[in-house]
């Protein structure tokens, strides 16, 4: 019965003239399966009513159902997330049916805060990623599946493709400068746990304008991530076995000088420089090919009353870069048990461990002996080998010293080992018709080890003669949470009722300590031999904690299934909020019109869906650590007398009235279907007012002698604004040939609006050996984090400056010229200095994008998904180093200007400080084919044969072509450090580029089987 | 019923949890009310100043190195070195030198540290005879640090207690470098009167320390009569606050030795035990020769180093000559000369390097030395000496008393590890003032050598153009006496309080 919808319909049409003449009619039994269209299963449940009448059944266990009817009825098939089917009950008796399932969606459930809804019913702003897209390819981590799937959604890796690097999900932009911006998380309900496995998860949600997220109050701010695990469905046990296996490179690598042309590089500098003796690449030599595993495994199925669903997952990644790696083992296991009618019990829960191998990247800083292995790779020089003659690990002879990268990535250790476990339990009774009660329990632990030695062999990493040092360091975590809440629904007249009412309790504990010592006596005892080290470190040890407790409600009414309103509130108190500010508020409003439901679209036949959202509402974000309104003082390590001493510091004043920062968002969306639901459109506005941003107030001089130099203060607002379009379409719907698109697009435009008494707030990203402070800026009216710097412009060629530029005192012909900036008056001082400086580019994309195409012919299909952002600036620390005379170089440095080479715009060979100028500020923008799939399922009758329900293989591709300007390795930058933070550097420090973990291409074969 | 039973059940998720008060019980975090409960409680608040004072930031090295670099006697080795460190040695540092913009909060914590511990102590009620004695420490830290910042920036912020309210002190405006000094010399009073006469160590003042202060304070500011007689209570006191010249000049170098000695006032102490920055010496690796095994501590980075013409004007047979500088270095195991420096790292230059700090440091030094187990001397008896005889000599020119504190100085130079040799000589009696002036200088210049000394002479005596002219140890031609002489304020400072403004002149 696969057809073309818009045959299909022009075929109902035509029945229903033939229904017309048809005469008298015949009562008899029809029985038949239905089944689901993709995947071949009964369905259980499924809805056969007589169409025009009150009368049907539905479809047992197995999918089976039997009726009567008489001849020349029709028979309509519906199933919740499946496309309804009529059928005209013609001469035969049996009637099998394959329901395929309801891409558009519109009556698929949507799980929201404390609850669920139809997406039809929905006021909110809420996007929905899918198990297929959140699977199409292997992924660590499920949040990078969520790259590119849903419109305002950003996700970003902290380290290009290092295995297990953190990744950041933002929701509408960046909402805070002080606080995280990531979006609370939500699994299952409960709030703030660990994402499960890609595989595990049926469905994850985006919750993005007040209306939806106000019901998580002050933890709200950033958009929430609802994520739904999987569960066993009533039926026969289903077992499913994922394998995926990827070869990965690294996307790119830099074109640098060789042995030859860096000794001549560097004899124009410091002609006294003698070329060693090799010829190396070390990119060549850090790099491998690295390759992931991923195996899952999974049972499910179901009685009328008990439901399981439980898994069990491998993944092993060898890294590209040499020595390292990521390895987890998880499970999840769900149950739900309908105790009677009213009563139902269910539980949950997740436990994994996972292994990660690291070495050094985007170190911090690349000063003497604490360099990372890609900067290093790129900046240490290329003619010495990985050893001395001697037999010792070579160290860079120009610039800082410090060990070659090899020598760093192979003899270091730092394996991080986490253990997370989390169980959720809940209960749900039915007090009366239509009121219900659920309580839940959770609890939740991380305990994570962090080992890390540098053996002696590295002589600047360790320090001279340290004889190698070791450090361990150890976090827990504990998490408890509590909820309990009634729901109510009532019919109302031409109206549905639902109340939600409910108390919650999270309490969260942190410890954490680190030990280590130097001076090993062999480099064979690691980190688990602290006491074998001839001089301890000074330990250290910390814990911190923090409850929430929160009262919340919400009120749904819609009116004929045209009107809807939605109105949300919740309370919450927490310790980590100030003295003078324990609780706060946060209430929204929205109100949907489904024009698609008034008489005047009802019949029409283009317009199947229209809808109008319109909400507004207030969320917070917390953004508050434990302890930091309150007054401190701080011990320090202090010597008198050649003892150490008892010895403490003033850290910081109390700030009692600190308090969340507050969110107004105002959200109008519009959803559109067009056909049938052939094409779906939506697009959201949304205006986002946050006050009483959290600043380290760095507007206090340091000279009052605070430890802490920018004490937390409520002290900026800022504003996001943008446009959200998804388009989803169904271009060809053949019996053999289907082709959809889904296409989303987002544009968030952020800006400043409020600092501390105005002023610019100077924030630094640069490595600590760079030496520069002031790399980019806050600045009332901009978006966050613009590159702050010198205008480059080209090679001063000596003797007079041409208008408007001018040099730094003492410089000479080759050296940089830069533009002056004339004073308030217009005049230029004739030099340059500090004020000199201006906003040199800006970070944030002025729109990003993804764009899915997925074919199916027969019984192959493929998938080619392209994601993008464009507009974005990189500042790259990794070309400034590189240009900076200290370290190998790119070859650009052949083009250096020379008193017989000026036409050109590479300044002189000469070491430099490395200053923030415009001439490494580049354009960001990318287009990247994410993923590209080919896959093919087994012919069912073969499957069947030999007794499975599916078999499918694939073969796809990451990464595999990106259209980008950007010179360096990778366009995905997100160089941190946090060297003087005065605000939370993830927020306000994009578009950085130093020594990040590669992007990966790679290749992957998939298997997956079903039985 | 069964209903019952279920909700009674359900109910009791509500009861695990009651309404909890969400008051923060800080564990791990020191708070500072009722921090103050004892004397010894006010003992650890200047413990805190004597941390900071320890630490990278200020004589582990962002303060002490810039110090060293302005002098004559000291530039820099490796040209690679940070540009903010060559800007202070070639004077071409700008109001965001990032040496100035990252010892300035510190040197202002341990101010802060200072206050909080008067502040402190006040709020005790003990008895003044109990409490005195151990907060007049911090006044003497207060002056101290208030000291150094008067003469690196003239007029400065001035604060003397702990900031309650951030806005007020937001927009204060700097005190004059005059009034400054009347505070320092208040607070150092303070000090004299109440510290005890000797302490269980240098690292903590003394009586005398404070006096010894007063006369540099007052010798800087060219009250040499007030200088003389600080000076002069100072060494007339010798025996009581158990102060001499330590026999062997290299023992004062030595950190295995140092801390038995009698000759330091006060010393800012490192043990060879660190806490990140903490505690961390980097003098010995800056100072240090790059690739010398000697004392094997990895050698060190060649970043302050000595101008060969500093080894080309020292008498040779001047002990304290060999003390100072390294001439030769450990290289593969070989003794060499430091002409050849250069061929085992290329960013050794040919010189003599700084020795004081890179030859001894302990035990427990590795990394470069920065595990060293050093403790600089801030003030040391033999300078009290040459204060006593250089402020003698402006009041009351050739007399017998001044040459005798000059030639203790020179008496105890004489004492070669143990051999009695007949240089360097005692003073020509009778020279005229200025010579007499000139010679005192020329003694500190190389009784000091690198002891962060050198810059202050240069500036109180105004030997800029001098120093770094054409006859000049080093020539600096960038050196303008009208810029200079102070460094500029961190210009981010006065973007907080443009009421700090104008900077200094030049910047």
């Amino acid at each position: 019965m696969k057809k073309n919808k818009l045959l299909r319909n022009v075929f109902f049409v035509l029945l229903g003239f033939c229904f017309a003449f048809t005469a008298t009619a015949q009562e008899k039994t029809i029985t038949g399966t239905v089944t689901g269209e993709a995947d071949g299963m009964p369905l259980p449940g499924v809805n056969v009513i007589i169409k025009g009448s009150t009368s049907g059944t539905s479809t047992d266990f197995d999918g089976n159902y039997s009726i009567d009817v008489t001849e020349g009825a029709t028979l309509v098939f519906s199933y919740i997330g499946y496309i309804s089917k009529e059928i005209l009950v013609s001469s035969g008796v049996n009637i099998n049916v394959s329901l395929s399932e309801d891409v558009s969606a519109l009556d698929e459930v949507v799980v929201v805060g404390y609850g669920s809804t139809k997406r039809s019913d929905l006021t909110g702003s809420v996007s929905s990623v899918d198990s297929e897209e959140l699977t199409a390819f292997p992924v660590l981590d499920a949040q990078q599946a969520l790259q590119g799937r849903a419109a305002g959604v950003v996700v970003q890796s902290n380290n290009g493709g290092e295995p297990g690097s953190p990744i950041a999900v933002r929701i509408r932009g960046n909402t805070s400068i002080g606080a995280s911006s990531a979006a609370l998380v939500v699994v299952d309900g409960f709030v703030g746990a660990a994402y499960p496995q890609a595989a595990d998860i049926e469905s994850v949600e985006v919750l993005k304008d007040a209306s939806a997220t106000a019901i998580y109050g002050s933890r709200g701010a950033n958009g929430v991530i609802m994520v739904t695990t999987k569960k066993g469905k009533k039926g026969k046990m289903t077992v499913e076995l994922n394998t995926d296996y990827s070869i990965q490179n690294v996307s790119n690598t830099l074109d640098l000088l060789n042995a030859n042309e860096f000794a001549n590089y560097q004899q124009a500098i410091n002609p006294s420089y003698q070329q060693g003796p090799d010829n190396t690449d070390w990119q060549d030599l850090i790099y491998q090919t690295g390759n992931t595993g991923n195996y899952q495994l999974s049972f499910s199925g179901g009685s009328e009353k008990i439901n399981y669903y439980v898994s069990g997952n491998y993944f092993d990644q060898k890294g590209v870069v040499v020595n390292s790696g990521f390895e987890r083992f998880s499970f999840l296991g769900n149950v739900d048990a309908d105790i009677t009618d009213k009563f139902k019990v269910g539980f949950n829960s997740f436990g994994s461990r996972s292994t990660k191998d690291g070495v050094t990247t985007q170190a911090q800083s690349g000063g003497r002996g604490s360099g990372d292995v890609i900067s290093l790779a790129y900046r240490f020089v290329p003619d010495l080998g990985v050893k001395d003659a001697d037999g010792n690990n070579t160290i860079n002879t120009v610039g800082d010293e410090v060990d070659n990268p090899y020598a760093i990535a192979t003899e270091t250790q730092d394996q991080t080992l986490i253990d997370r476990y989390r169980a959720n339990f809940y209960a749900q009774y039915e007090i009366i018709e239509g009121l219900t009660f659920k309580t839940t329990f959770g609890w939740s632990t991380r305990n994570q080890t962090r080992g890390r030695f540098q053996p002696s062999t590295l002589i600047t990493t360790a320090g001279g003669n340290i004889g190698g040092r070791a450090r361990s360091e150890s976090v827990k975590n504990s998490n408890i949470l509590s909820e309990n809440y009634l729901t109510y629904k009532r019919e109302i007249g031409k109206g549905n009722l639902t109340l939600l009412a409910g108390y919650s309790y999270q309490k969260d504990k942190t410890e954490r300590f680190e030990a280590g010592a130097e001076g090993f006596v062999s480099n064979s005892l690691g980190y688990y031999n602290l006491q074998g080290g001839k001089t301890p470190l000074i330990p250290t040890s910390s814990y911190s904690e923090y409850e929430i407790q929160s009262l919340f409600g919400r009120i749904n009414y819609d009116y004929d299934d045209r009107f809807l309103l939605t109105f949300t509130g919740r309370r919450d108190g927490a310790s980590n909020f100030a003295k003078n500010n324990k609780y706060a508020f946060f209430p929204s409003g929205a109100f949907g019109w489904k024009m698609s439901n008034e008489n005047f679209l009802k019949e029409n036949e283009t317009v199947s869906n229209l809808k109008l959202r319109l909400s507004y509402g207030v969320t917070g974000n917390p953004s508050i650590d434990p302890y930091q309104s309150l007054a401190r003082y701080r011990a320090i390590y202090a010597v008198a007398g050649d003892e150490t001493v008892n010895a403490i510091v003033p850290d910081q004043l109390a700030n009692p009235d600190l308090k969340w920062e507050s969110s107004y968002q105002t959200n109008l969306g519009l959803d559109f279907g067009l056909w049938n639901n052939r094409v779906n459109f939506t697009f959201d506005y949304y205006n986002i007012d946050t006050k009483d941003l959290i600043l380290g107030d760095s507007s206090a001089p340091e000279y009052v002698g605070y430890f802490t130099l920018n004490s937390l203060k409520n002290i900026g607002e800022m504003n996001n604004q943008g446009y959200e379009i998804t388009l989803s379409t169904r271009n060809i719907q053949t019996d053999n040939f289907t082709w959809n698109t889904d296409f989303n697009w987002s544009r968030n435009r952020n800006k400043v609006t409020k600092l501390p008494d105005g002023n610019d707030i100077f924030l630094d990203s640069a490595p600590g050996h760079f030496l520069q402070n002031e790399t980019h800026i806050l600045r009332e009216g901009e978006a966050l984090g613009q590159f702050f710097g010198y205008e480059y412009r080209g090679v001063y060629q000596g003797g007079a400056l041409p208008e408007g530029t001018a040099v730094f005192d003492g410089a000479v012909a080759g050296d940089e010229l830069f533009t002056d900036i004339p004073d308030e008056d217009g005049n230029r001082d004739g030099v340059i200095n500090t004020d000199d400086r201006k906003i040199i580019g800006d970070p944030n994309p002025d729109w990003s994008f993804g764009f899915n195409n997925t074919f199916r012919y027969k019984d192959f299909d493929l998938g080619v998904f392209f994601q993008g952002a464009v507009g974005g600036d990189i500042f790259s620390y990794t070309f400034l180093e590189l240009a900076s005379g200290g370290s190998n170089a790119t070859k650009e440095a052949l083009n250096v200007w020379t008193p017989t080479n000026t036409n050109t715009n590479v300044p002189s060979a000469a070491v430099r400080g490395k200053r923030i100028t415009s001439r490494f500020v580049y354009d960001g923008s990318y287009v990247r084919m994410r993923n590209i799939a080919l896959g093919y399922n087994l012919p069912k009758d073969v499957v069947n044969k030999i007794g499975m329900d599916n078999i499918r293989v694939s073969l796809s591709g990451q990464n595999l072509w990106t259209i980008t300007d950007y010179p360096g390795t990778d366009p995905e930058v997100s160089y941190e450090a946090q060297n003087n933070s005065n605000a939370n550097s993830s927020n306000v420090s994009q578009g950085f580029d130093y020594g990040n973990y590669p992007n990966l291409e790679s290749i992957t074969f998939s298997l997956n089987l079903k039985f | 019923m069964k209903n019952i039973k279920i909700l009674l059940f359900l109910l009791t998720g509500l009861s695990i949890f009651g309404c909890s008060d969400l008051d923060e019980d800080p564990k791990g975090v020191l708070s500072p009310d009722g921090f103050f409960q004892s004397v010894q409680d006010v003992q650890t608040t200047i413990n805190g100043t004597y941390g900071n004072m320890g630490e990278e930031r200020f004589w582990g090295r962002k303060f002490s190195l810039p110090l060293m670099l302005r002098s004559d006697m000291v530039g820099i080795g490796d040209q690679g070195t940070a540009e903010r460190r060559i800007d202070h040695d070639n004077f071409t540092v700008s109001a965001d030198n990032g040496m100035i913009t990252s010892f300035w909060p510190r040197v202002y914590q341990i101010i802060g540290g200072a206050n909080e511990a008067i502040a402190g102590a006040a709020q005790l009620g003990a008895e003044e005879s109990q409490i005195n004695p151990v907060v007049a420490q911090a006044y003497f830290v207060r002056a101290y640090t208030y000291f150094h910042l008067v003469r690196l920036f003239g007029d400065i912020p001035y604060l003397d207690e702990p900031v309650t309210d951030i806005e007020a002190a937001k927009s204060i405006s700097k005190t004059s470098e005059a009034e400054v000094y009347a505070k320092i010399i208040a607070d150092l009073e303070y000090a004299k009167q109440w510290l005890p006469d000797t302490q269980p160590s240098s690292a903590y003042p003394s009586k005398a320390t404070a006096a010894g202060y007063l006369a540099l304070v007052y010798l800087t500011t060219n009250d040499f009569s007030n200088a003389y007689t600080e000076a002069k209570f100072v060494i007339d006191n010798e025996s009581r606050f158990g102060l001499g010249l330590v026999a062997d000049f290299q023992d004062l170098f030595d950190a295995t030795k140092q801390g038995g000695l009698n000759e330091a006032l006060f010393t800012i102490d490192f043990n060879g035990f660190r806490s990140g920055n903490y505690g961390q010496d980097y003098m010995p690796a800056l100072t240090g020769i790059r690739a010398n095994e000697f004392g094997d501590i990895g050698g060190g980075w060649s970043v302050a180093v000595p101008n060969v013409e500093v080894y080309n004007r020292w008498d040779g047979r001047d002990y304290r000559k060999s003390v100072s500088l390294d001439t030769t270095g450990v290289f593969d195991g070989v003794v060499d000369d430091f002409v050849n420096f250069p061929n085992y790292d290329s960013r050794n230059i040919q010189s003599a390097y700084i020795a004081k700090y890179a030859r001894f440091t302990g035990q427990t030094s590795n990394g470069n030395g920065r595990g060293s187990e050093h403790n600089y001397a801030q003030l040391r008896y033999a300078e009290v000496l040459l204060i006593a005889a250089e402020a003698l000599n402006e009041i009351t020119p050739g007399t017998t008393e001044a040459d005798g504190y000059v030639n203790r100085v020179r008496g105890r130079a004489r004492n070669q590890a143990g051999t009695i040799t007949n240089f360097p000589a005692d003073v020509t009696p009778g020279l005229s003032q200025d010579d007499f002036r000139t010679m005192v200088l020329e003694e500190r210049k190389w009784e000091l050598a690198f002891e962060f000394k050198r810059w202050y002479d240069i500036k109180r005596r105004r030997l800029g153009d001098q120093v770094f002219g054409a006859n000049g140890i080093e020539q600096r031609p960038n050196f303008s006496a009208n810029r200079d002489y102070l460094y500029p304020l961190p210009n981010d400072e006065l973007q907080r309080n443009p009421n700090l403004e104008p900077n200094n002149p030049g910047y």
